[in-house]
């Protein structure tokens, strides 16, 4: 374990961190995700010691470092708007940890080389900042974050001014850059695509108080919560009440609700009888057609389509509500082409579906 | 660096202005420096280098030293003083902020002879500082009309000028580099040495030339404070015109006066253009 947050809290004015006990693994990218005003942004600012926590502990390395100022602390930051130095180059930039540790300067020019390599900017050294490109700030800033080899690197919504395109190729190499040099990252996004694509594990954030912890995969099929299941990516709800008790040998359960009797499977959250069901978009199958299944049916109408190539994105309207269905384009040559008005049935699987509490 | 082959309409007025106001009058200066007079102090249309041989005369080198010497000394003590405060004022947040800049402010919108009486009264022999060195059994201090009270005079006087460009090139800088320099093992004094001093020195050399440069040429000041002893440059100048009558020899001292300045400012121009070659180049684009 190499980051420790005990019962941390902080509040300032309008804003208040409920206690935050969370690690952080060696090696791990953990990311903390959230909506604005979460606190996720303040989290971070608590391990790189820029604000001092109202109570708890920050434990690095099992070092308490609570009350340790930034300078002191062998954690390296790359800001949101990168905060280069403008009077410095990118190499000049990039060798500032290493000058202010009174390296040999033929270990500074090693080391330096080094990371813009890794970071593939080696030809741009001798630029001035604001003679590089967005992308370009944000290399050089990641080189300065990991040329002093530090224990951990917080990464502060690091691809959020860069250009939607930008963003998406900025990512994966973050990601290859992350794999190869080992170091422990700890990025705040408030993208959960983001989130999905690089963490190893996710803290997913609102007003002030961590939701849940997890994989990537488990914080999307199973999250704990109302308010990350719809955070974390498109939900359709259906709520209504438990019938009865679960069926000993399935485990079976049934939903009775405005659009109808649904059949659930029992997970392991003890379950109150006022239920929300969260069905995500891309586990429901759209049937031109009524058919003998097993699965839950619900009857609507098409009230939109998205064609997007690689699936259409249907907005089907049963009784009052709307739900969002993705279809896969399978076959190049599809048999019926459907159209809005159509008369659909939405078939999903009891154990697709994602039983929680209703949230207040 | 490209020049924009139109000259907007707006800046017609400017031109016109500054042809009028500033040019014309200076041609006529540098002019009339060329030329001579009677005892009586009327110009002689006659070429001559006369007045900058005089010029030359150890008299007026030694006040033009002094002079030099004292501007010099006030903007020091000027950035010893402003440095701090326009500091604190950049870093202070909330109701102090806004006291800190409305005192700052407040000078530029009183009269400037009524700032330098303020001066008077208070330094004068019966002012409250000598009132106050007496209340504790201190000789008298005289620091009116001698080059202390210029010096204190200009210090004061030109202190606002200074504080403001460096107060704006310190709230122009990213709050963020700060946090950066310390989160990469910065500690405060490598700071503000290795970031802070580097990104703001071009508003601190503006700044100092803001002040300096008008100091050489002070009148009023040195006239006012300093009494009839002390001899500085824009006084001698002043004299030269309206107590001695010889406009020649007053144009002259203007233009010597002028050329330093404008080599000042060139040399100003070249050091920060050097130091921002890729700035401009980026304006040259913009425009």
């Amino acid at each position: 374990m190499l980051l420790h947050l005990e019962a941390v809290t902080k509040s300032f004015e309008g804003f208040q961190l409920h206690p935050l006990t969370l690690s952080v693994e060696r090696g791990e990218f953990f990311s903390l995700l959230g909506p604005s005003g979460c606190g996720k942004t303040t989290v971070l600012r608590l391990i790189g010691g820029f604000e001092t926590p109202t109570s708890g502990r920050v434990i690095l390395n099992d070092q308490d470092i609570t009350r340790l100022p930034p300078h002191k602390r062998n954690v390296h930051t790359v800001f949101q708007r990168y905060a280069l130095f403008p009077h410095l180059t990118v190499a000049e930039n990039v060798a500032f940890p290493l000058h202010l540790k009174k390296l040999p300067s033929a270990e500074i020019a090693e080391r330096v080389k080094e990371s813009l390599k890794l970071v593939e900017i080696e030809d741009l050294q001798d630029r001035r900042t604001h003679q590089i490109s967005g992308g370009q700030a944000q290399r050089t800033a990641l080189a300065r974050a990991l040329v002093g080899k530090p224990e951990l690197v917080l990464l502060d919504e690091p691809l959020s001014a860069l250009d939607p395109e930008l963003r998406m190729k900025m990512r994966e190499e973050l990601k290859t850059i992350c794999k190869k040099v080992g170091i422990t990252f700890l990025l705040v996004t408030h993208d959960q695509e983001e989130a999905l694509q690089l963490s190893d594990r996710i803290a997913v954030f609102k007003s002030g108080q961590c939701l849940q912890v997890g994989t990537p995969k488990t914080i999307y099929e199973d999250p704990s919560d109302t308010f990350v299941a719809r955070f974390i990516g498109a939900v359709n709800e259906i709520p209504g009440d438990i019938q009865g008790e679960a069926s000993s040998e399935t485990g079976e359960i049934v939903l009775s609700s405005p659009l109808g009797m649904f059949k659930l499977k029992k997970n392991g959250h003890a379950l109150p009888k006022q239920v929300s069901v969260i069905l995500r978009p891309e586990k429901m199958r759209l049937l031109r057609s009524k058919s003998t299944t097993q699965e839950n049916l619900m009857e609507g109408e098409i009230q939109d389509l998205i064609y997007l190539g690689s699936r259409t994105e249907y907005a089907v309207k049963i009784g009052q509500s709307t739900f969002k269905v993705f279809e896969q384009e399978l076959e190049r040559l599809k048999k019926r082409r459907l159209n809005v008005g159509d008369r659909v049935f939405l078939a999903w699987r009891g154990d697709d579906a994602i039983v929680l509490p209703q949230s207040t | 660096m490209k020049t924009p082959s139109v000259i907007p309409s707006s800046a017609w007025i400017f031109l016109i202005w500054l042809i009028l106001m500033t040019l014309l009058p200076f041609s006529l200066i540098l002019g009339m420096s060329f030329l001579q007079r009677t005892d009586l102090g009327n110009i002689v249309f006659a070429f001559s280098l006369k007045n900058y041989q005089q010029l030359l005369d150890w008299i007026y080198i030694k006040v033009l030293l002094k002079t030099l010497w004292l501007a010099f000394g006030a903007t020091i003590s000027c950035l010893m003083i402003g440095f701090p405060v326009a500091y604190f004022l950049a870093r202070v947040q909330g109701p102090l902020k806004s006291i800190g800049l409305i005192l700052l402010f407040i000078p530029f919108w009183t009269n400037f002879i009524l700032r330098i009486y303020g001066i008077v009264s208070l330094f004068g022999s019966n002012g409250l500082f000598n009132q106050l060195l007496a209340s504790v059994g201190a000789p008298q201090a005289s620091i009116l009309y001698t080059r202390l009270g210029v010096y204190i005079g200009l210090v004061y006087n030109y202190l606002p000028f200074l504080v403001v460009p460096i107060y704006s090139s310190l709230e122009k800088l990213d709050p963020f580099l700060r946090e950066a320099a310390s989160d990469l093992g910065a500690t405060r004094f490598q700071t503000f040495r290795k970031v802070i001093l580097p990104n703001i020195k071009e508003g601190v050399l503006i700044g100092s030339l803001f002040v300096f440069i008008p100091m050489l040429g002070e009148y009023v000041i040195p006239d006012l404070l300093g009494g009839a002893k002390e001899a500085f440059l824009g006084k001698v100048m002043v004299e030269q015109f309206f107590i001695l009558q010889d406009w020649p020899l007053g144009s002259a001292i203007a233009t010597v006066l002028s050329v330093l300045l404008l080599g000042a400012l060139w040399l100003q121009n070249r050091w920060t253009s050097k130091n921002q070659q890729p700035q401009t180049q980026e304006l040259g684009h913009a425009i």
